[in-house]
């Protein structure tokens, strides 16, 4: 029965679906009100039938109804009620589901905004290509990623999860998060395709699309940097970034929506780089299908253990129709849409945004040409090789330095043109507390040319930051008077994308600087110890305290304590362990991690005790990872500062008596009013 | 001139005073050194794209036993990677060669980033049809005097 | 240059065309299973000299000019353990040809714990031990089960990573003396 509903809500969303387009459509054609407003309505009708889809899976999960496929293949009665939830997205089926209701919500929102303009052929057009992505996702739970397919013999239990993907809370949030992040670039794709259709290229889709791009941008930012936290603290392999072919397929529309939200501001600004940036959104929104194809479809080696299924030709086949669709669209209107604005000079702005996105589709081109070229050199050759992380380390490296340096000195250049001295001045101390901090690092020991570099242009980046917050904060005290915290908070919310934006930038320092100091600092050894005996490993003292077993329902798990402590003080004990699960021969190993501020130790246990009674434990010293993290927080406060309203400035009157001329206020360089004037060279 | 430069010439200084010392050639890497280098270059045959320096496998512990036995024997790096290649097959490498085919991978990105910036400094250079007016000496002076900087 | 934009959507339709056919070439396959194809597969065996648990030695010398069948396995294994019902049947089968032979090698396993699986299993043919897995690297092997099947004139004519079944033993064996 749950079948049959579950089947049915896929079927109604795809009717819907059908139903919208067609009204649309004809209400085009026909310009017919009643047609295009019933249309949009469709799209309440495509969310309300996923959730319900979505809703009857759920129940089917927590009831444990092992009649349907799914359920039997990602649950079983002794799984713990979170992983019963999470089982929605354990498996390809379910995740398409998932994938469904989160684009049924975005699509939602934008049929909501855009209620009142419904008559507008753009929007129109925009929610048409919204409803086909729509009912792709439908067709493909509808052919042959079914969730609801039944086994025709119910077994007594289930198969349950994947191990690994049962034993760590963050099950809960990365999925859901990356596509969060993922789905809601359809938004601006739908528009950028509406832009190119209706011919109507002005600022108007930006600007309405802008919000829902930082918010899928700030989603995919978060959902990676989680995907890093849980390769780190579940997989036990003591690293977060792999170069594994399911992370690039995530990093891959992060690159190219990253230099998207940098152009765009260009395009704000003055009205150039169109054609660039609607190539960015919908190159954005292909990566995504692209990477879910690669992801799904097991055409490559991958520590991400998906099942092959069907799935593949679909997706590269949709792929082939929306890169088809973009490319053709932008060859027919490409030309028309040339800008009237000209790059006045190599130093401004425009031009540092250029080198940026150059930069980031350079990297995209890396990510992607390492990731599929095993295929292309089978097809060449015969034989397969591997491009791993020594490639991608390699090229990414100088790429990435190189934005670091952009970033620490594009804030500080002026829109248009101006002259050398204005902008030496601006970066000359910046610049000389990043070169103070190569020699400091030297000084101290580290000798890694990428390593300094990033310490160096960090720093350079980070005094840059500092000395924006601070002009803001020194402008306002000047002209209206007001006390630090009050400026600081004013400025910020009356600049919330530029002031956002710099707390984003201090966030992606942290992570670079810890990129350089974590493959130059630390330690790994397996260490064999006996009941009470201990070791150490650069500094920190582990101690085999004991070890014991764990039953339940779920698995079985081993594990032992270890006493960490560094010189005289304990710093805990920790129990990694092993777990094995009824349906699996191979145990899951769950390292024990002590976070610090300036280590992490990092412990796996890598046999259980053998004749002799010893264990084998890995014990790895990991170097600052713990900022990491916290530059991926920063990244998302970034980015909720961005999403704020802007604070409207409320005229101050200055005392009559002061017969000093009126100071300028300081103007950041960022705010969008035209005529804004540049700072005040300090 | 000076006042203009001078604090950018120091900070070269200092820089290239970091750098040098960061580059500058110290004999050959430690055995330790070497091991972890080349484990970071095996693909662990039995796991999916990890590298035998970050696997816990068997099979990747027992390679890197054998890759410190065999620096221990004396053998250069390109031998201990050639022997690997001749057994597994060149998918062991994680790094592709930089021959025939592999040549590819390296090239190509760098082949788009000087297009890319090929294309960027042709549409610069298409836009100096403006002439720039330049502040001369004069004019800074005057513009600093009305300001009543000393 | 007129219509750049044109140009530029052709170039990159032209690179798109080309990425989107070798992934569809490739949709079919599974990388797994492409990863398994022992390299060796058409060379010389490699020499291996290791202790025999029985006492004494066992190298590549007491194999040569047979048909031989290597099985690599070890008492922790799971899967070896799946595939031994098999391996019986096979040896029973060929144990008293004269052109066979059949030989296990253990990696990575305690001496006491392998003499318990022998004797557990009633394995009859010889085993070697290879603690530090110098054999199991020069065969190039990627885990455990892994049998290799090897000619009368010492080339590697087939070989497989996972338990086997005893069809694929037989085939093996098949390979080994029908491989020059």
């Amino acid at each position: 029965m749950k079948a049959a509903l579950g089947y049915a809500a896929v079927a109604f969303g795809a009717g819907a679906a059908v139903v919208g387009i067609t009204a649309l459509l004809a209400g085009l054609q026909l310009r017919d009100a009643f047609l295009l407003r019933f249309g949009r309505r469709c799209v309440y009708a495509v969310l309300i039938a996923a959730i319900a889809a979505a809703g009857v899976m759920e129940w089917a999960l927590i009831s444990h109804d092992f009649s349907l496929r799914y359920v039997a293949e990602n649950n079983a009665s002794g799984t713990p009620l979170l992983y019963t939830i999470t089982g929605l997205w354990a498996a390809l089926e379910g995740s398409i589901l998932l994938w469904s209701v989160i684009l049924g919500g975005y699509l939602t929102f934008v049929a909501f905004k855009f209620r009142k303009r419904d008559q507008d052929p753009l929007v129109a057009v925009a929610i048409i290509t919204g409803l086909v992505v729509a009912l792709f996702f439908s067709a493909l739970m509808l052919g042959p990623a079914n969730p609801f397919r039944e086994l025709s013999t119910v077994p007594f239990d289930g198969r349950g999860p994947n191990p690994l993907l049962q034993n760590h809370v963050l099950m809960a949030f990365h999925p859901p998060i990356l596509y969060l992040g993922y789905v809601g670039f359809t938004v601006p794709f739908m528009f950028g395709i509406a832009a190119l259709v209706t011919g109507r290229f002005g600022e108007g889709w930006l600007s309405d699309t802008r919000r829902a791009t930082l918010v899928a941008w700030g989603f995919l930012t978060v959902g990676i940097i989680l995907g890093a936290w849980w390769s780190y603290e579940v997989l036990g392999w003591g690293g977060f970034w792999a170069w594994d072919p399911v992370e690039n397929a995530s990093l891959l529309p992060w690159l190219t929506a990253t230099a998207f939200i940098h152009s765009v501001i260009v395009q704000e600004r003055r009205g150039m780089l169109r054609v660039w940036n609607l190539s960015l959104v919908i190159a954005t929104f292909c990566l995504t299908i692209l990477g879910t194809f690669l992801t799904r479809s097991g055409v490559i080696d991958s520590v991400h253990a998906f099942t092959q299924s069907d799935i593949g030709p679909w997706l590269l086949t949709f792929f082939g129709v929306v890169a088809a669709t973009g490319i053709g669209l932008i060859a027919w209107r490409g030309d028309k849409l040339r800008a009237p604005g000209r790059i006045d000079s190599a130093v401004s702005r425009e031009s540092a945004f250029l080198m940026n996105n150059l930069l980031f589709a350079a990297l995209a081109f890396v990510v992607l040409l390492g990731t599929v070229f095993p295929l292309i050199a089978e097809a060449l050759r015969g034989s397969r090789l591997s491009v791993g992380e020594p490639y991608f380390d390699r090229m990414a490296t100088p790429i990435g330095l190189a934005l670091l340096f952009l970033m620490a000195a594009a804030p500080a250049l002026p829109w248009r043109a101006t002259s050398g001295e204005v902008v030496r001045n601006r970066l000359l101390i910046p610049a000389w507390i990043g070169g103070l901090t190569m020699l400091a690092a030297v000084i101290l020991g580290a000798r890694g040319l990428a390593e300094i570099l990033a310490y160096g242009l960090g720093a350079f980046a980070t005094a840059g930051i500092v000395r924006q917050f601070v002009l803001g904060i020194r402008g306002r005290r000047r002209a209206l008077g007001e006390s630090r915290a009050v400026a600081l908070g004013r400025a910020t919310r009356s600049n919330p994308r530029l002031y956002g934006g710099l707390v984003v930038h201090f966030g992606v320092v942290l992570i670079a600087v810890v990129l350089a100091a974590s493959s130059a600092y630390g330690a790994n050894r397996d260490v064999t110890l006996t009941k009470g005996q201990s070791a150490t490993v650069s500094g920190y003292t582990v101690t085999y305290l004991g070890s014991h077993t764990a039953r339940s329902d779920q698995k079985i798990t081993y594990s032992a304590d270890i006493k960490v402590a560094k010189g005289d003080r304990v710093l805990g004990t920790y129990a990694p362990a092993i777990s094995t699960y009824p349906n699996s021969t191979e145990g899951i190993g769950t390292p024990s991690v002590h976070t610090g501020l300036l280590d992490d130790v990092y412990l796996t246990l890598v046999s259980s005790p053998n004749a002799q009674r010893e264990i084998t434990l890995g014990v790895r010293i990991n170097a600052v990872i713990v900022w990491l993290w916290i530059g991926g927080a920063f990244m998302a406060l970034g980015t909720i500062l961005a999403l704020a309203p802007r604070l409207r400035r409320r005229p101050k009157s200055i005392p009559s008596d002061d017969l000093a001329p009126v100071p300028v206020p300081d103007r950041e360089p960022d705010s969008p009013e035209p005529d804004a004037r540049e700072e005040v060279p300090v | 001139m000076i006042r203009r430069w001078g604090p950018w010439i120091a900070l070269g200084l200092v820089v290239v005073v970091a750098l040098a010392v960061v580059l500058w050639p110290n004999g050959s890497q430690s055995p330790a050194a070497r091991a972890h280098e080349l484990e970071t270059e095996f693909k662990c045959p039995e796991c999916e794209g990890l590298s035998v320096a970050d696997s816990q496998a068997p099979t990747s512990r027992a390679i890197r036993a054998d890759i410190k036995r065999r620096i221990k024997a004396g053998q250069s790096d390109a031998e201990i990677r050639q022997a690997y290649v001749d057994t597994y097959g060149e998918s062991i490498l994680l790094t592709p060669q930089d021959s025939g085919v592999s040549l590819l991978v390296w090239i190509l990105p760098i082949v788009v980033l000087a297009m890319g910036a090929t294309g960027i400094v042709f549409v610069l250079r298409r836009n100096r049809e403006q002439p720039h007016l330049h502040a001369t000496e004069a004019d800074e002076r005057l513009v600093h005097r009305e300001q009543g900087d000393g | 240059m007129k219509h750049p934009a044109r140009i530029a959507a052709l170039a990159v339709a032209l690179v798109v065309v080309v990425f989107g056919v070798v992934l569809a070439l490739n949709v079919g396959t599974d990388p797994q299973e492409d990863a398994q194809q022992s390299h060796l597969v058409g060379k010389a065996a490699p020499a291996f000299d290791l202790p025999n648990l029985a006492g004494g030695r066992l190298t590549l010398a007491d194999v040569a000019g047979k048909s031989a069948i290597v099985n690599f396995w070890n008492s922790w294994c799971t899967p070896c353990r799946q595939e031994e019902p098999a391996l019986q049947e096979f040896y029973a089968a060929h144990k008293d040809d004269p052109d066979f032979v059949m030989i296990g090698i253990v990696r990575q396993d305690e001496t006491g714990d392998v003499k318990a699986y022998v004797k557990e299993n009633g394995i009859q043919w010889k085993v070697a031990l290879d603690p530090g897995s110098v054999a199991a690297l020069d065969f190039g092997t990627r885990g455990q089960p892994e049998t290799y099947a090897i000619s009368p004139s010492g080339v590697v004519a087939a070989a497989k990573y996972g338990p086997m079944s005893s069809k694929e033993l037989e085939l093996f064996l098949a390979a080994a003396r029908q491989t020059a």
